[in-house]
C-alpha cells in the first residue's frame, strides 16, 4: 500500500467488515534462527549493545513495518517514527467506521518512538519499551522493573495492567526473542534523533483494553510447547 | 505497508470489537440537586483565638466524624474539623506565632497540613508525622515575614488524604500583612471550592473496590457530580452594581479542576498560591488546579436587578481512556445577584500591589527533573523508607517538572514557595509565589526554589490526592 492513509483506512474498513474473527493472527514467519528458544518470562537476557544489535534493532523494525503506522517509508524519511502527522493517520477502532455513531468507538494513535524527552520516547528506559514489546505494557503507566510473571499483581506485573491501545500488535511480536525486542528498544533509545512531535493520547476503554487482552482471546505467552493437538510433532513430509 | 501486514493488524485491532465496554462505569446518577432559593453564601467561622498576647494565635482544631445535613432530608455520615465543612478559618497576621491544639477523634491516623506554609519540617503535618487516634498533638510554628496570601489546611496520612479529604476535613488560612495594600472598602470574600458525590440515602460515595468506577476514580482522580463553595450548593452572593470585591479562592477538590469564569464582570486576578502579585492582570478567565489558589477583584458590571454566575467552564484535565462523557458541561459555583441599588461610585484598582523580585538564579546548587507518568515519579512510586532526593539548606535549585502523560497532573511541594521560571521553555514574564502549578499533558515547567531554612523530610508530589495516595510523591530531605 502506498500512503498511511491508505493502511489506515484499509485496516479500519476490513476490521469493521471481520467482526466474526476471533482468533488473533501468529506471527507469520518466525526469524531463521538456528534455534528457536521459548521465551520465559523474567528470565530476560540483555546482549551488551553494540552497533550490530542497533543495527539488528533497525532492521527489525523494517522488517516488521514499524514505520507503517509510526511514520515514514524509510529511515531517511521526515517524521521516521515519529509519530501521527494528523487525524489521516488515526485510527478508528470499533463500528463506528462504518456505521457513524455506533459505539464503542476509540480513536488510537500511533505514537512518537523517536527519543524526544517530552513527546517521545527519551524519558523511557530500554527496560521500559521492553515491557511495551513483551506485555504490552504502557511504559508511562507502568514502573522500570524488571517483570517476572505474566500474572496480574504478582512478579511486577501490574494488578490493573494498562495496555497499549490497538492495533499496536503486540500480541504477537511479544514472541520474538527477548535479544530482538532488547534491539528494537536499543535501536530507538540509541539509533534515532529525537523528533518532537507531540501525539494526542489514544482513546480506549476505561480499562486501557485489559478485557480485551486476555489470555483466552490473544494466547498464552509463552505460547503453548510444541507440538500441540493442532500439531504434527514427527518432522516427515506428509504425502498428499 | 504491505497487505499481508496490513490484514494482520487488522486482526490484532478487531480484538477490540469484542471488548466489552461497561456502559455503567460513570458515577451513579446524583441525588436531587440541592437548591435552596434563600442560600446567601456564608464565610466559615474563624478560629477563635484563646491568646491575649500580641502576635500570638492559639487555637483549637478537632478532626471527628460528624452527621450533617448536606443532601436534602438526609443526614450524611462525615468527617469535620469542629464539626464543620469547610473548618473554621485560621486568620492569621505575617510573624504571628500560631499554636493549633489538634485532637484527632477519628478512627484512623491523620495529620494536619498546613498547605503552603513556610514552616518546620515537623510542624508540616505530613505523613512522617502522624497523629494516632485519640491523640492531641500541638502545632506550633511562625507565620513568615512576606507571605501573606491565602492557604489551607487538610489532611496528609500515608495513603489516606483523598478519603479523609472526600469525607469532608478541610479548611481555609489566611496571613494577612501588617498592611493591606488591597484598600479596606473593598469587600473580601473567601470563597472554598469542592466537589463530592453522594449515594441517593446521603452517603458520601465511595467506589466499589475492583468496579470500574474504582479504576476510573484511580485514574482521573476522584471527582464528585455536585459543587460546593464553603460547603454550600450554589449559594448566592450579593453584590451591587459597579462594587469591586476581593475574592480568595481555594481549589480543595481533589481531582477536579476548575476553569473559571463570571458572567457580567471584570475580573483582576491579583495573586496566586504565595500572595499577591506586584500588578493587577485583567483576566477574562483563570485556571485553578487542585489547591491552587487565587485572589481576584471582580468588580460586578451587570445592571441593578439582575443575576449572573462564577461558573466552572469545561476543562480537559482528563486521559482520554477515563475522560467523563460531560466532561463539557459548564457548571454553576453560585450566582451573583445584584441588588437593586444603583451603580457604586468606581473604585481604583490599585496599579501596584507589592514588590515581588525574582529570585537569584546565579547560583544554584542543583538542577534537578521531575518526570510525571501516571501514578509514578521517576519512574518510582513513593516509599516512606526512601530519599529521593539530597538538597541543602541555604541554597537555590533549579527543578523541572516533566509530564509524560496525557492529562493534567499539578505538582505540590511541601514547606517551600518557588517560582515558575518558564513553560515549555516559553520564560514566565512575571515572577509569581507558587506552591502548586499545574503541568498539563506532554509539557514541562521549571521552577525556582530557595531552600532558606527547615531541615528535613519534605514531600513533593501530585496533588490529585488518589494519585498522592497511590505513591505518586517523592521525599526530598534537606540537611
Amino acid at each position: 500500500m502506498s500512503t498511511r492513509l491508505g493502511s489506515a483506512s484499509a485496516i479500519a474498513l476490513v476490521l469493521a467488515a471481520s467482526i466474526s474473527v476471533a482468533v488473533l493472527a501468529r506471527p507469520t514467519a518466525r526469524q531463521n534462527e538456528k534455534a528457536v528458544s521459548i521465551p520465559t518470562a523474567g528470565s530476560v537476557s540483555r546482549p551488551a549493545i553494540t552497533k550490530e544489535v542497533v543495527e539488528r534493532g533497525r532492521y527489525l523494525i523494517i522488517s516488521h513495518d514499524c514505520n507503517g503506522c509510526h511514520g515514514g517509508a524509510d529511515p531517511s524519511s521526515k517524521g521516521w517514527l515519529a509519530g501521527v502527522s494528523g487525524p489521516q493517520d488515526e485510527f478508528l477502532i470499533g463500528p463506528c467506521y462504518v456505521t457513524p455513531g455506533a459505539t464503542p468507538c476509540f480513536r488510537t494513535r500511533p505514537r512518537n518512538l523517536t527519543p524526544d524527552n517530552m513527546t517521545g520516547l527519551g524519558r523511557f528506559t530500554e527496560r521500559q519499551i521492553f515491557n511495551a514489546l513483551r506485555y504490552g505494557l504502557r511504559p508511562e503507566d507502568t514502573p522500570d522493573v524488571e517483570i517476572t510473571s505474566t500474572t496480574p499483581g504478582k512478579g511486577n506485573f501490574p494488578l490493573h495492567p494498562h495496555y497499549l491501545a490497538p492495533p499496536m500488535p503486540w500480541p504477537a511480536w511479544r514472541h520474538m526473542p527477548d535479544s530482538d525486542l532488547v534491539a528494537i528498544a536499543a535501536y530507538l533509545k540509541r539509533g534515532l534523533k529525537p523528533v518532537r512531535n507531540k501525539v494526542p493520547d489514544s482513546e480506549g476503554p476505561p480499562d486501557f483494553w485489559a478485557s480485551a487482552y486476555t489470555v483466552e482471546k490473544i494466547g498464552s505467552y509463552p505460547s503453548p510447547a510444541f507440538p500441540t493437538a493442532n500439531e504434527v510433532g514427527t518432522m516427515e513430509a506428509k504425502r498428499p | 505497508m504491505g497487505r499481508a501486514s496490513v490484514l494482520r493488524l487488522l486482526v490484532v485491532a478487531f480484538l477490540t470489537i469484542n471488548t466489552r465496554v461497561p456502559r455503567s462505569w460513570r458515577h451513579p446518577p446524583p441525588p436531587s440537586p440541592i437548591e435552596d432559593e434563600s442560600n446567601e453564601l456564608a464565610a466559615p467561622p474563624t478560629l477563635q483565638n484563646a491568646s491575649r498576647s500580641p502576635h500570638v494565635v492559639e487555637v483549637s482544631i478537632t478532626a471527628a466524624p460528624a452527621q450533617l445535613a448536606i443532601v436534602p432530608g438526609k443526614t450524611t455520615s462525615a468527617l469535620a474539623y469542629n464539626g464543620r465543612i469547610p473548618g473554621p478559618t485560621l486568620d492569621v497576621h505575617e510573624g504571628d506565632s500560631v499554636i493549633v491544639h489538634f485532637t484527632n477523634q477519628l478512627s484512623e491516623p491523620t495529620t494536619v497540613h498546613w498547605h503552603g506554609l513556610h514552616i518546620p519540617a515537623t510542624q508540616d503535618g505530613s505523613p512522617f508525622e502522624p497523629v494516632m487516634p485519640g491523640e492531641r498533638h500541638d502545632y506550633v510554628f511562625r507565620i513568615a515575614p512576606g507571605t501573606a496570601g491565602t492557604y489551607w489546611y487538610h489532611p496528609h496520612p500515608d495513603r489516606r488524604s483523598g478519603y479523609q479529604v472526600a469525607m469532608g476535613l478541610f479548611g481555609g488560612i489566611i496571613v494577612r500583612p501588617a498592611r493591606d495594600p488591597v484598600p479596606a472598602p473593598i469587600q473580601e470574600k473567601l470563597l472554598i471550592l469542592s466537589d463530592n458525590r453522594f449515594r441517593p440515602d446521603g452517603t458520601i460515595d465511595f467506589a466499589d473496590s475492583g468496579s470500574m468506577a474504582a479504576i476510573v476514580d484511580a485514574e482521573n482522580g476522584r471527582e464528585g457530580d455536585i459543587l460546593f463553595v464553603n460547603g454550600q450548593h450554589t449559594p448566592s452572593l450579593s453584590i451591587r452594581a459597579g462594587e469591586v470585591q476581593r475574592w480568595r479562592i481555594v481549589n480543595a477538590s481533589a481531582a477536579r479542576i476548575y476553569r473559571l469564569s463570571v458572567d457580567g464582570a471584570t475580573l483582576f486576578r491579583v495573586g496566586s498560591d504565595g500572595g499577591l502579585f506586584e500588578h493587577p492582570e485583567k483576566v477574562s478567565e483563570v485556571v485553578l488546579a487542585n489547591s491552587d489558589r487565587v485572589e481576584l477583584l471582580v468588580r460586578g458590571d451587570a445592571a441593578p436587578g439582575t443575576r449572573t454566575a462564577l461558573r466552572a467552564l469545561p476543562y480537559d484535565r482528563y486521559d482520554p481512556h477515563t475522560r467523563p462523557t460531560d466532561w463539557n458541561r459548564p457548571l454553576d459555583l453560585l450566582s451573583l445577584t445584584y441588588s437593586n441599588a444603583a451603580p457604586a461610585a468606581p473604585v481604583a484598582i490599585p496599579s501596584t500591589l507589592r514588590p515581588v523580585a525574582w529570585l537569584d538564579t546565579s547560583r544554584i546548587a542543583e538542577h534537578r527533573v521531575v518526570v510525571f507518568t501516571q501514578g509514578m515519579i521517576n519512574g518510582k512510586h513513593m516509599d516512606m523508607n526512601r530519599v529521593d532526593f539530597t538538597g541543602r539548606v541555604g541554597t537555590t535549585e533549579i527543578w523541572e517538572i516533566e509530564n509524560l502523560v496525557g492529562m493534567d497532573h499539578p505538582f505540590h511541594l511541601h514547606g517551600f514557595r518557588f517560582q515558575v521560571l518558564d513553560r515549555n521553555g516559553e520564560p514566565e514574564l512575571v515572577p509569581r509565589w507558587e506552591d502548586t502549578i499545574d503541568v498539563p499533558p506532554h509539557e514541562s515547567v521549571r521552577i525556582v526554589v530557595r531552600f532558606d531554612d527547615f531541615a528535613g523530610k519534605w514531600m513533593f508530589h501530585c496533588h490529585i490526592l488518589d494519585h498522592e495516595d497511590m505513591g505518586m510523591m517523592g521525599v526530598l530531605l534537606l540537611e
